[in-house]
């Protein structure tokens, strides 16, 4: 299999490596550096449980190939908080009763985290379109809603 | 009473977990030495083998081991076991394994299952379980009455019917000659999948001929014990079944599912750890699925709304395999009145072998489908006696001292619906609903449910205290925690039953059946109850072990000593108190002496006086615990197109007691949208090879965050239940039950067009709209 040098930031620390052309971004966190907490619900994009943060985007890991993530700065849910400082998306999902089985939860934290990074004054609707492409079986959502607005206060009045 | 700790939204303790990324599940378990499994699946829905050629596959790089099912004489099963490892002789359902290939990597494990060649003998099949139930269908089991069973579940020779449960109370002939209204219709729930976020995923080491290691995402670790444990004949406790964070259950992880199929490969390649991870399209494929039920009922009733009879067959399309389906087709039987009296009921509920794969419990267990021909012939003959539906309801409520189906006499404690009802009512109507307009037709629906845990009379949950010696908890527990909240509501419980603040308890958060209590499965949402009591018992036990030390210290009798938790005082001396964390590890007396013993307990709890069903007419006290509840549905449906919008949902549940309300409220919304998604999104389809048409997330469509209602409605009645913890009874499954059915109600009210299938299609709909029915009936 032909493989390729690359170069990559993941939680501050840079590495360089040699991987295979059609290793994901999500195969690269988990097999090579064991951060498990980005999940793998579906492989093929469609549910969210994968996103991690790339130069401030929000990107599903599971079907970003070597040329996509090759020199980016990645940002996964082990890199979030600050220390023992949970950063306030994780703190508001705690506090609006927005995880159950956690399955979810790291790709929908990252997914607020990009948004309210580029843009804290988003509106409902612009909020609503990120939270859309995430699955979450068991919440029904209610919470989650809740969670994405508390932590959309809690970051302006930080 | 009042709590310190019962009633109090105590946010998860496992949240922190989650939202960093640590929660560990199995799928980040990497081990030493370990070895990755894939699986050849089956293409044909039904087919012989003819042969298996694994030459080139073994010559992959990488490749460790290729086994297949050839030769292999293990069936297992709980209750029946009819199910192989691997496919021996042919397939039964597109999907199932038919060789694993055992690699140094995933990705060299899959490329060489590409190169085993397999020769088929493509056989008629059957879907649909009223095809599989004719004396003429194409039979899936030919040896289906030879599996070794318990007993209570009849097979009928020759046939694909492995499960009949026949439930009589009264006479339903003599009551329909009585009645003086009698409806029949027809009804189909489809075929479900879970879809759990985390695919199903095991690791299986054989660390000796009869000593083994599984680490799986499971709701049973002691059911996954037990089954390897007959599979290979080797002792019990030789088993270590693991079982740490579950990412969703909802039933697909009870019993067992893939785990024999990993012990059984990994067996050829020992002192390996061998981890299989489903792709998301073989959890559809190759794990369980729910439901699948097509049902005929047939009700009567007096002019005054009286209830009389009622005759229900349900048909369950149990997939390929019976063992998981069992227990779901007889749960069915014991509730196809609804939550209402019946002075007569015979019901029969079949279990039968299709060619899709293996049904098993699908949060409600059963329920579901028995309440969506309930609740919608609740509806129907409303209409037709011309009685407002909730009137109708009130008159036949099961409630105190009323008989219900199976024989049992209602007691007070199970629960109130008449208060339930008056919930959703008081949230439902609220507001005038909107006239119909030129987009939308408008309407409301209302459900009644009851829901009784299945299980065997002895299943039990146990509990084990450690006192630490800074005066903290350790509480081992088995229930797993798979997102339901359980580790956050025993803290609570065992806090208040040990009279110490949260922070001083800790729950074990994963469990191995070699170490912690047993449990039997952590299923129909008895965790809160059987658990909850096992911990009380174990916290009394520990109390009272304190004293008793205590007593012996300070030479006071036993009845003299109050425990409050972080002291022991004395009722006859007001200056005397004992610190209790000086009794942890026994008490070191100054003298230099151990008095007492550690503080280390142990409780369990199983419902008491619970009975299989009686032979030959069912029931009996085969119910070990009454939930009540009504649900309720505002919709709109455009005239457009069709399509219903869901505008509020309401669940009113007698819960006995919310021992943690917040969570209660989550389990509540969470399955009001599982129904939601059963009602109007989700469907198992088929193709015309009886190949699975939809098994991704990009056709069998779930809910997300735009098809929330805008109004969700949740009420929480508290009757105690003398038996719970608390007062605490089971919740968890039931907002799924009544749902589709209220939906359904909410249609015929919007339009008067009566449904009796779900998914709800908007081109049906539409084209029904457009046969001139209009507004009221």
């Amino acid at each position: 299999m032909a493989t390729t040098n690359i170069s990559i930031t993941v939680n501050g620390r840079q590495h360089d490596l040699l991987v295979d052309e059609k290793e994901t971004l999500l195969e690269v966190l988990r097999d090579r550096f064991d951060l498990t907490g980005t999940k793998n619900a579906c492989s093929y994009g469609a549910c969210g449980a994968c996103t991690v943060v790339a130069d401030n985007e929000a990107v599903k890991s599971c079907l970003l190939k070597p040329e996509k993530y090759n020199g980016k700065n990645i940002l996964t849910i082990e890199g979030l908080a600050d220390g023992n400082n949970l950063h306030p998306i994780q703190d508001a999902f705690i506090k609006a009763g927005a995880i159950q089985c956690g399955f979810c939860t790291p790709g929908f934290v990252m997914s607020l985290y990009a948004l309210f990074t580029n843009n804290l004054d988003a509106s409902d609707d612009e909020i609503k379109a990120v939270l859309e492409k995430h699955i979450c079986r068991c919440t029904g959502y209610e919470f989650i809603w809740d969670a994405a607005k508390l932590a959309q206060k809690m970051l302006k009045e930080r | 009473m009042t709590y310190t700790q019962v009633g109090k939204p105590l946010l998860r303790t496992d949240a922190y977990e989650k939202v960093t990324g640590k929660a560990t599940y199995v799928a980040d378990i990497k081990l030493p030495k370990m070895l990755y499994a894939k699986i050849l699946r089956a293409e044909y829905a039904h087919a012989k083998i003819l042969a298996i050629d694994t030459s080139e596959a073994e010559k992959m790089p990488g490749v460790r081991k290729v086994v297949t099912g050839q030769g292999c004489e293990i069936l297992f099963g709980a209750c029946i076991k009819d199910q192989p490892p691997l496919a021996v002789d042919k397939v039964r359902h597109a999907g199932e394994g038919v060789a694993a290939v055992i690699a140094e990597s995933e990705k060299q494990a899959e490329e060489a299952t590409k190169k085993i060649k397999v020769d088929y003998e493509p056989l008629p099949f059957v879907i649909d379980p009223l095809e599989a139930f004719k004396d003429d269908s194409p039979i899936i089991h030919e040896q289906n009455h030879e599996y070794c069973r318990v007993p209570g579940y009849p097979p009928k020779e020759g046939t694909n019917i492995f499960h009949h449960y026949r439930q009589i109370k009264g006479n339903a002939e003599k009551g329909f000659a009585e009645s003086d209204l009698v409806v029949e219709e027809e009804f189909y729930y489809p075929l479900l999948s879970h879809v759990q976020m985390e695919p199903h995923g095991c690791i299986a080491c054989w660390d000796s001929e009869d000593s083994c290691r599984i680490w799986a995402s499971t709701q049973a670790p002691f059911i996954v014990r037990e089954i390897v444990g007959h599979m290979f004949h080797i002792p019990f406790a030789n088993i270590k079944v693991y079982a740490p964070y579950l990412g969703g259950g909802f039933g697909g992880k009870s019993d067992v599912s893939i785990e024999p199929m990993v012990a059984y490969i990994a067996r050829f390649v020992p002192n390996h750890p061998v981890r299989l991870v489903l792709t998301r399209k073989e959890a559809f494929t190759s794990s369980l699925l729910g439901r699948g039920m097509r049902g005929k009922i047939k009700v009567g009733a007096k002019n005054d709304g009286k209830l009389v009879a009622l005759k229900a067959e349900l048909f369950y399309s149990d997939g390929a395999y019976g063992d998981t389906g069992c227990n779901v087709v007889t749960a069915s039987g014991f509730v196809a009145t609804g939550p209402y009296e019946y002075e007569h009921c015979e019901v029969d509920c079949y279990g039968i072998y299709t060619n899709t794969p293996p049904v098993g419990a699908y949060r409600g267990y059963g329920h579901p489908e028995a309440h969506l021909m309930s609740e919608r012939m609740i509806n129907i003959l409303a209409r037709k006696l011309n009685i407002p539906q909730a009137e109708l309801m009130r008159k036949n409520f099961l409630s105190d001292g009323k008989v219900n189906a199976v024989g049992q006499v209602i007691r007070k404690g199970n629960g109130d619906l008449y208060q339930c009802l008056d919930e959703v009512e008081k949230a439902l109507f609220a507001e005038p609903l909107p006239s119909e307009d030129a987009d939308y037709y408008y309407g409301r629906g209302i459900a009644g449910f009851m829901k009784t845990p299945m299980m065997l009379p002895n299943a039990s949950s146990g509990a084990i205290i450690k006192m630490c010696e800074d005066g903290s908890f350790n509480v081992s527990i088995s229930g797993i925690e798979m997102g339901q909240g359980c580790q956050t509501t025993m803290t609570q419980i065992a806090a208040e039953a040990l009279k110490v603040p949260v922070e001083k308890i800790r729950i074990s958060k994963d469990v191995d059946t070699q170490f912690s209590p047993y449990e039997w499965q952590t299923v129909g949402s008895i965790t809160t109850l059987r658990v909850g009591n096992a911990i009380i018992q174990a916290a009394e036990r520990a109390i009272q072990k304190m004293k008793e030390s205590v007593a012996q210290i300070s030479h006071r009798p036993v009845e003299d000593l109050k425990y409050e938790g972080e002291l022991i005082r004395s009722k006859s001396n007001k200056n005397f108190e004992f610190e209790t964390k000086l009794l942890a590890l026994s008490y070191l007396s100054p003298e230099g002496h151990g008095v007492g013993e550690p503080i280390e307990t142990t409780g369990h709890y199983y419902i008491p006086g619970v009975n299989f069903p009686l032979p030959e007419v069912g029931g009996g006290n085969c119910c070990g615990s009454w939930t009540f509840g009504c649900e309720g549905a505002e919709i709109k449906i455009s005239k457009k197109s069709g399509e219903v919008t869901v505008n509020h949902l309401a669940i009113a549940i007698d819960l006995g007691r919310a021992i943690n309300p917040m969570g209660a409220r989550a389990q509540m919304v969470g399955g009001m949208m599982m129904g939601y998604g059963a009602a109007l999104m989700e469907e198992v389809l088929f193709n015309e090879k009886g190949i699975m048409k939809n098994p991704n997330y990009n056709q069998y469509k779930l809910p997300r965050l735009s098809n929330v209602p805008e109004k969700l409605t949740v009420k929480l009645v508290e009757t105690p239940d003398e038996t719970g913890p608390f007062g605490a009874r089971c919740i968890a499954e039931h907002p799924a039950i009544s749902i589709p059915p209220a939906i359904m109600n909410a249609i015929v009210d919007a339009t008067g067009i009566d449904l009796f299938e779900i998914p709800i299609k908007p081109k049906e709909l539409l084209a029904k709209l457009g046969g001139g029915q209009d507004g009221d009936n």
